[in-house]
């Protein structure tokens, strides 16, 4: 009796021994803690435990200073994935317009004082990209559903207290259609609602995109496919940016994901695809000339030689992508740069402004791009409604344009001393376009 | 050669002690059980307290410094959370043993202290599970304390005391911590060695005085080996139990925006159930010590006879045994519908 009775306690000794020695195999198992305290909340954050190798999402979001909550939301003492993510602002993406406010906003950062040009978020959700107000308004114009082309609905409702331009409108309802609207309207609110900055872009090569302010700043390859460092993200799995890295050095191939992949079937209310593009990643080992005009070339588009060869953002704004706080009717209104901003006329040469204050949005602009350098005495193109081109620069002698995206520079010939025949009341981009037209050779 | 004192370890382990009742398959070793988890809840909790920080900014933080910081933090807090609850369970069972098998026959007195150590347990229970301070446990301490407001009288002045102003918050967490750090734990404490000491006092475990001829006594080296084997099981299945299933923990508490509804911790779902169809003050504070009131009384009551003492299920202890289950089951089965919404 005794003797089995002492089997049992060295039985149990062992049992507690074991369960003891698996606990300790447990902790030396654990993987290195990387821990970081960023500088902006003094608060320790361990997310690059696991997500260790991710890229540092821009020069201006230094993770050393911002950490990963500060913008991301979740749980940054937590290990367990769950806990980590869970509160998380936009799940994978802290720029959605549902959270930016939150994520990206604040007096100090995105939602700021709009004379210093820090309203991005209050701008963007007004500007045209977000409301999608234009199509709605022609739609609902063509189909009787309205009677004018002025904007009265957005996808979402906004509000503007503060109008400016006489094109402008002071709000928008929420685009719901009624029953008793016409067909073409129910039908085009089911099929069409999917290219503005809050909308899931569809999932499949070329197309692959993220949502709000990440829709444009976040660089997505046309396959979809993370090629970044931080081993959890998939590198198989398509749907994500190419890189954990946010840039305003936006190259065309970023717009394209929206822009220039297909035309709308009106009669039908449908969005027909591009067929000539070749499966994504084939055209990656392409000479990157051809598959550029491959991929930008639309049979029906006129296009002049720097809209082969240029960015979309070299010529367009910051105020006309990301809107200027009004809310517009039309991609016309918002949209207002013309060849003549930078060309000139035959009677005038472009306008110029010199920077004289250190805070202008422009040096801040040219900082944050990093392929073009700007200082203060410096004289670049203005434009119309007053914004300054920091990437076209007045070199002393010429005009100097260098491309956001991969600093390139260009001379920028001017209208004025040329042989161009234009008629002075001509000076919209189409009349440029009739004569610099660049199409390729029908094939 | 000098006479050798018996040491406090002989003390506790005299040679009187009969050998039926010392058998492991009489106590179960339940009290013994209770009280080497309540050693290993002061040890770990102590380690824990290098690291807490019972304030709304630092709380959650602490415990995840704990949780996934510190090393062996995780073994220390899983443990903890583990033998807390481990500890509600095995106090209801000796309670069980104690009631069905008469043994508070002849020394009522420590069935009342064992009360007190009932509602210490459930309520140092009750206070760590706020200390985590996350989403679920912060709002059901906001549920919890409201209940002191619904008494009538003296419910308002008894509910700023206990929160430490009009609303839960930082004052509630400081007092809240002190509670289960020093003012709960401390008279848990004094009371496990009443408990204990009076069990001494009383002659050892409960037994019955056979009818004729000595005892049978167990010998000093079999307690201690039973004891050891209970201890390291206990131990060996506690741990085990912390390597494989992890404390909870959820989002970090914020007093600002309410969770869809607060979730008792499981030794108080049975009072959240009741308070789904009763007003508060009845189902939420009337009903509780009504219940605790009559487990207290029962020896006192509807158990009167001195004898049945060890003996199972004894003739005499019928109808204490009886309401004893009944409490119980249908404590469980409220317990059961809270666990399954």
């Amino acid at each position: 009796m005794s003797a089995r009775r002492n089997l049992i306690l060295a039985a149990a000794a062992i049992l507690l021994a074991a369960v003891l020695l698996a606990a300790w195999e447990h902790q030396v198992g654990q993987p290195p803690v990387k821990m970081i305290i960023p500088t902006l909340t003094n608060r320790p954050e361990l997310c690059l435990t696991c997500h260790d190798g991710i890229e540092e999402i821009s020069a201006s979001h230094p993770v050393a200073a911002f950490g990963c909550t500060t913008c991301h939301g979740g749980d940054g003492m937590a290990l367990d994935a769950d806990l980590a993510h869970a509160g998380m602002h936009g799940g994978r993406n802290p720029a959605d317009l549902a959270v930016v406010g939150v994520a990206c906003g604040g007096a100090n950062c995105h939602s700021g004082d709009p004379a210093a040009g820090r309203d991005h978020i209050q701008r963007v959700d007004r500007s045209i990209q977000a409301t999608y107000a234009g199509a709605i308004a022609q739609v609902r114009h063509a189909f009787g559903a309205q009677p004018d082309l002025t904007a009265h609905m957005g996808v979402h409702a906004v509000q503007d207290d503060q109008v400016v331009s006489p094109d402008a409108v002071p709000s928008l309802t929420a685009f719901a259609p009624s029953a008793t609207d016409p067909q073409p309207v129910q039908q085009f609110s089911v099929n069409c609602l999917n290219c503005h900055l809050w909308a899931q872009p569809a999932a499949k090569p070329y197309f692959y995109r993220s949502t709000g302010c990440a829709t444009c700043h976040a660089l997505y390859d046309n396959d979809g496919l993370y090629k970044g460092g931080d081993p959890t993200i998939s590198h198989t799995e398509p749907g994500h940016a190419s890189a954990h890295h946010l840039t305003t050095a936006v190259p065309y191939t970023q717009c394209d994901h929206c822009h220039n992949r297909g035309n709308y079937n009106l009669p039908h209310m449908a969005f027909v695809e591009r067929t000539d593009l070749a499966p994504a990643p084939a055209a990656e080992t392409e000479d990157a000339t051809a598959r550029r005009l491959a991929e930008y070339y639309q049979p029906i588009g006129q296009f002049t030689r720097c809209e082969w060869e240029l960015d979309c953002v070299d010529c367009h704004t910051a105020r006309e992508a990301m809107g200027d706080g009004d809310i517009y009717s039309s991609q016309a209104d918002a949209q207002y740069i013309q060849c003549r901003t930078c060309h000139g006329t035959l009677t005038e040469p472009p306008k110029l402004a010199a920077i004289t204050d250190p805070n202008d949005v422009a040096l801040r602009q040219a900082q944050v791009n990093g392929h073009y350098i700007l200082q203060v005495g410096d004289q670049v193109v203005v434009t119309d409604r007053g914004e300054k081109l920091g990437q076209v620069r007045w070199s002393g002698d010429h005009l100097v344009q260098t491309m956001k995206a991969t600093g390139q520079t260009y001379s920028v010939p001017l209208v004025q001393g040329s042989a161009c025949q234009q008629k002075p009341d001509e000076q919209a981009s189409r009349y440029c376009h009739a004569c610099h037209d660049h199409e390729l050779q029908a094939p | 050669m000098a006479h050798k004192r018996p040491n406090f370890f002989y003390h506790l382990h005299p040679p009187t002690l009969p050998e039926r009742e010392a058998r492991f398959g009489y106590t179960f070793g339940l009290g013994g059980i209770s009280l080497l988890l309540f050693l290993v809840l002061g040890v770990t909790g102590v380690l824990e307290m290098f690291i807490y920080v019972p304030t709304l900014t630092d709380a959650a933080e602490s415990v995840r410094q704990i949780t996934y910081l510190a090393p062996f933090g995780w073994l220390l807090r899983n443990m903890h959370y583990w033998a807390g609850q481990m500890m509600v369970g095995v106090v209801i069972l000796h309670m069980a043993r104690v009631v069905l098998s008469g043994g508070y026959k002849g020394r009522r007195f420590n069935w009342l202290i064992g009360m007190a150590l009932l509602a210490l347990t459930l309520l140092l229970d009750f206070t760590g599970y706020v200390l985590r301070w996350d989403q679920d446990t912060a709002w059901a301490l906001v549920t919890g304390t409201n209940l002191v407001n619904t008494i009538p009288g003296i419910g308002p002045a008894l509910y700023r005391v206990l929160v430490g102003g009009q609303a839960v918050g930082q004052a509630t967490l400081l007092r809240f911590y002190a509670w289960h750090v020093i003012g709960l734990a401390l008279v848990a404490a004094v009371f496990s060695g009443w408990h204990s000491f009076r069990v001494r006092r009383d002659g050892g475990i409960s037994h019955a005085e056979p009818a004729g001829g000595p005892t049978p006594r167990a010998g000093r080296e079999e307690l201690v080996r039973t004891e050891s084997i209970a201890a390291l099981l206990t131990l060996a299945a506690l741990v085990g139990l912390s390597i494989f299933v992890n404390a909870p923990l959820g989002p970090a508490a914020n007093l600002t925006v309410p969770v869809a509804e607060a979730r008792a911790p499981w030794f108080f779902l049975w009072v959240q159930e009741l308070l789904r169809s009763a007003p508060a003050f009845l189902a939420g504070v009337l009903v509780p010590l009504a219940v605790f009131t009559l487990l207290s009384v029962l020896p006192y009551v509807l158990d009167r006879r001195e004898t049945g003492i060890g003996e199972w299920f004894n003739r005499p202890g019928r109808l204490a045994q009886g309401l004893f289950l009944a409490i119980v089951i249908a404590v469980s089965a409220l317990t059961a519908r809270g666990l399954l919404r």
